[in-house]
């Protein structure tokens, strides 16, 4: 299911975080949600919120402001629970705002440059522009996938 | 001594008898004392009584010297009084003199009339009479030649006869002439006296009348300066009535501008008085809008809340249009949400959701556009509520400025009101302004005529004032002349005195020589006498001779005679006649002299009675003095006849004085006699007492044989004590 049977091009949902774009696969998006009650949990990350209940279905909810390094705002009727389905994992991401659907290109798609490989280039699966706008796309197994080793938080981005 | 006590009762009757004589001693001897004063006061009042007779005889005579004087000044009175009267009758007949001087001299002037026709007359008769000679001078011629014998002696005859009886008739008429000269001498020395004293009067009138022409002539001087006065102020009143001239000619140019300038001011009164009424109904209809204004800021001030409640009721339901835009936004992001949950969905179910995809891209559109739409009318109702604040702080503040503005218009309102009272009371003095503006016209209309009137009477006025200047000029001319005359009279006055003072010597000697006159007339009267029996005896010589001439002549020569005594007498009748024309003119002039001399007497009869009338006032006052002298000399009498009345009772005084003194001398001498009396009795007490004495002792003394009868309650005396008081009391028998 992960490989789409399309030509070259895939549906994406793009979201905003603090004045950036980052695109995400629809086919990893199970649904959007506002953001109603967030249940905060013991011991949870920073970067977790809590858990939200979505479709019958308890879920985490991780602040991806925090997630990425910025500050955290307020959350208002634009703030959106993006939630993403990969493999058997569930996960709530808590943006700005979610509000676009598009077909982007395959090919318009770039791996990020060298210079920001590292930490940032691990969340990035490539850069996308369009109509002269930048959208990030995002490597959604990474941010999963750190979003579930929570103890290897700082020492997993520096290595 | 063998019995004491009658001895003891002897020595105090002794003493008592001493002491009685004593006082029988002082009483004599104040009577005496008495006596002597009660005759000198009676001598005293005997020379009273004497000086009083004397002055009351004094007074008597001066009382009758005072009645005296009292019928003297009442006498005096009475003379002046008469002499008053008299004066006045004597002024009046001076009065009456002058009248008949006056019609004196105007018989004189009648007289000298008829003297000057009969001049005329006996002028004409003259002529015929001439002509009657030339006639008879012819029948004479005639006639002489038939009768020349006889005529020539009848006429030497007829001559000395006729010239005889003539001369007797002359001298008749001489004699006649002469008497009547005595008595007209004698009349002209009573007149001479009399005139010498009315000249004298007329000296004294001629005094006053030239002190008068003094004070006269020092009035004209004064008169003289204030007509030069007079003359210098007609002449400024002349330059000045000049100035009034041109001031009255320039008033009446001023009173027409100004009559002008009052139309024009009636004008301008009657349209400020048009513009004042219809001020007070345009400022009537402002105060009717002002209450109007007030009225519509009161509904302004309402209607400013009413639309501030509006407006907060508008930002609430803005307030709620938010709330609804909110909810629309919700709905808005969630259809987006649901949209981008559908279109998520359409890419999983591949081909099969591809319409869907595009409905859920629609969708998502409209919801955007739901979004941008809700987020505008968002940013339009924040606006409108900032707003819907401003508009109600707005309104607010209309509020207050419509209360300000209403109590503004109110004030503005009581101000109009102010002004529409002002406005009343300036409509009414214009009114006033305008009516008093026309009685100035009709006032200023009077003016102008009256100084047109005035102009011209002023104008008249100045010619006058020239004429009266010339005329003051001449006046003073005029004056200067009288002033001249003034003193000339006055000069004339001081010679016409000396010259009546002259006339008064001259009267004096005109008595003398009318004296003489007279006694020269007297003996003139006598000497003519024998002259005239004189010529009696001649004339009676001659009518014989003459008689016997007639008879002689009677037969031959009556024709002649006739002719002969015509021819004479038609002469004579011319020569008459001539002596008459000469005569007629003679007393025409003399005529003419009495008229002027009557002119004269009555000028001089006229001063008289002024002179007369200030005498007469003189008299007057001289009786009205000596009527307070009479009067007062009554008063005199009165206290003279009082004085006396006081002298009598004086008199009478004196004399009840005198009368008293008799008394008190007869009163004295009694006393004097009792108490001699008494000397008598003590004496023969004294005696008795003696008596008794000699018989107690043994040897009786009688040595006083004249004590006769001892009186009852005699006293026994001791004999030491009698012998002393007998010899006192002889003693004072013997004073």
């Amino acid at each position: 299911m992960l490989e789409s049977t399309e030509t070259n091009s895939e549906p994406f949902i793009l979201l905003e975080l603090a004045g950036t774009t980052y695109g995400v696969r629809s086919r990893f998006v199970q649904q959007m949600e506002m953001i109603e009650k967030i249940t905060s949990v013991p011991n949870a990350a920073p970067s977790v919120e809590g858990v939200v209940l979505a479709r019958g279905q308890v879920i985490p909810a991780v602040n991806l402001r925090v997630r990425f390094g910025f500050e955290r705002i307020p959350f208002d009727l634009r703030s959106r629970l993006v939630v993403i389905k990969n493999g058997k994992r569930t996960i709530g991401l808590i943006v700005d705002t979610a509000r676009e659907f598009i077909n982007l290109s395959l090919g318009a798609i770039e791996p990020p440059p060298d210079a920001i490989r590292g930490l940032s280039g691990k969340y990035l699966e490539g850069i996308a522009t369009i109509d002269g706008r930048i959208i990030l796309v995002l490597n959604l197994d990474e941010v999963i996938e750190l979003d579930t080793q929570i103890n290897e938080d700082g020492a997993g981005v520096i290595a | 001594m063998a019995v004491p006590s009658p001895k003891q009762t002897d020595i105090i009757a002794a003493t008592g008898l001493d002491r009685l004589r004593d006082q029988v001693q002082q009483v004599t001897a104040g009577v005496d004392e008495i006596t002597r004063v009660a005759n000198e006061v009676h001598e005293g009042t005997d020379a009273q009584t004497r000086s009083l007779d004397i002055a009351v005889s004094v007074a008597n005579e001066m009382s009758a010297s005072m009645d005296n004087t009292t019928t003297q000044s009442s006498s005096i009175a009475a003379s002046a009084e008469e002499l008053a009267s008299s004066v006045n009758e004597t002024g009046a007949s001076i009065q009456q003199i002058s009248v008949s001087a006056d019609s004196l001299a105007s018989a004189v002037n009648e007289m000298a009339a008829s003297m000057e026709e009969t001049s005329r007359s006996i002028e004409s008769v003259t002529g015929t009479a001439h002509e009657m000679a030339t006639s008879a001078e012819e029948v004479t011629s005639a006639m002489h030649e038939v009768a020349a014998s006889i005529k020539s002696v009848s006429q030497d005859t007829e001559a000395l006869t006729s010239s005889v009886n003539e001369t007797a008739a002359s001298m008749e008429e001489v004699a006649r002439s002469i008497e009547g000269l005595s008595g007209n001498a004698d009349q002209l020395n009573v007149a001479a006296e009399e005139t010498a004293s009315s000249i004298n009067e007329m000296a004294a009138s001629i005094e006053e009348v030239s002190a008068m022409s003094q004070n006269l002539a020092t009035s004209v001087e004064e008169i003289a300066s204030s007509i030069e006065e007079m003359a210098r102020s007609v002449q400024g009143v002349a330059q000045n009535t000049e100035k009034v001239t041109e001031a009255a000619a320039g008033a009446s140019v001023s009173a027409n501008e100004m009559d002008r300038s009052l139309r024009s001011v009636a004008g301008m009164t009657s349209r400020a008085e048009e513009i004042a009424t219809r001020l007070t109904r345009e400022a009537e209809e402002g105060g009717a809008a002002a209450q109007k204004t007030i009225q519509g800021f009161g509904r302004v001030r309402g209607s400013m809340e009413q639309s501030a409640v509006v407006i907060r009721e508008m930002g609430k339901r803005s307030g709620e249009i938010s709330g609804i835009v909110n909810t629309i936004n919700i709905i808005a992001e969630r259809t987006n949400m649901l949209s981008l949950n559908a279109s998520i969905e359409a890419a999983r179910a591949g081909d099969a959701g591809r319409g869907f995809a595009v409905v859920a891209e629609e969708i998502r559109n409209l919801a955007d556009r739901s979004a941008q739409a809700t987020a505008d009318i968002s940013a339009i109702i924040n606006g409108l509520q900032e707003v819907v604040q401003e508009a109600v702080a707005a309104a607010n503040e209309g509020v207050r400025v419509a209360e300000e503005s209403g109590r503004m218009a109110e004030e503005g309102s009581s101000g109009l009101q102010k002004m529409l009272t002002g406005i009343g009371e300036t409509a009414q003095i214009v009114r006033q302004i305008n009516r008093a503006t026309e009685e100035q016209l009709t006032a200023a209309a009077n003016v102008v005529t009256a100084i047109e009137t005035t102009a011209s009477q002023t104008k008249q006025i100045s010619t006058a004032v020239v004429e009266q200047s010339k005329g003051a000029q001449e006046i003073v001319k005029a004056t200067a002349h009288i002033r001249k005359t003034a003193k000339e009279i006055s000069q004339a006055n001081l010679e016409q005195s000396r010259g009546a003072r002259e006339i008064v010597k001259t009267a004096k000697s005109t008595t003398v020589v009318a004296n003489q006159l007279r006694k020269a007339t007297g003996e003139q009267s006598i000497a003519a006498n024998q002259i005239a029996t004189t010529i009696e005896s001649m004339r009676r010589g001659a009518v014989t001779t003459s008689r016997a001439l007639e008879e002689q002549a009677i037969a031959g020569e009556q024709v002649s005679k006739e002719a002969e005594r015509l021819a004479r007498q038609i002469s004579g009748v011319t020569r008459a006649m001539s002596e008459q024309a000469r005569a007629a003119s003679e007393v025409a002039s003399a005529t003419q002299s009495i008229r002027q001399q009557s002119a004269q007497i009555a000028k001089a009869v006229g001063e008289q009675g002024r002179a007369m009338s200030n005498m007469t006032v003189a008299t007057n006052n001289v009786s009205k003095e000596i009527t307070f002298v009479a009067r007062s000399n009554r008063d005199h009498l009165n206290g003279a006849q009082q004085i006396q009345q006081m002298l009598k009772e004086i008199r009478e005084i004196t004399e009840r004085n005198a009368r008293g003194v008799r008394q008190t001398l007869t009163g004295s001498s009694g006393l004097r006699e009792n108490a001699l009396q008494v000397g008598t009795v003590i004496e023969e007490l004294s005696q008795s007492a003696n008596d008794n004495e000699t018989k107690l002792t043994g040897s009786g003394q009688r040595n006083n044989g004249r004590s006769r009868r001892p009186r009852n309650g005699s006293k026994k005396l001791d004999g030491d004590h009698v012998r002393v008081f007998s010899d006192e009391t002889s003693e004072s028998q013997k004073e």
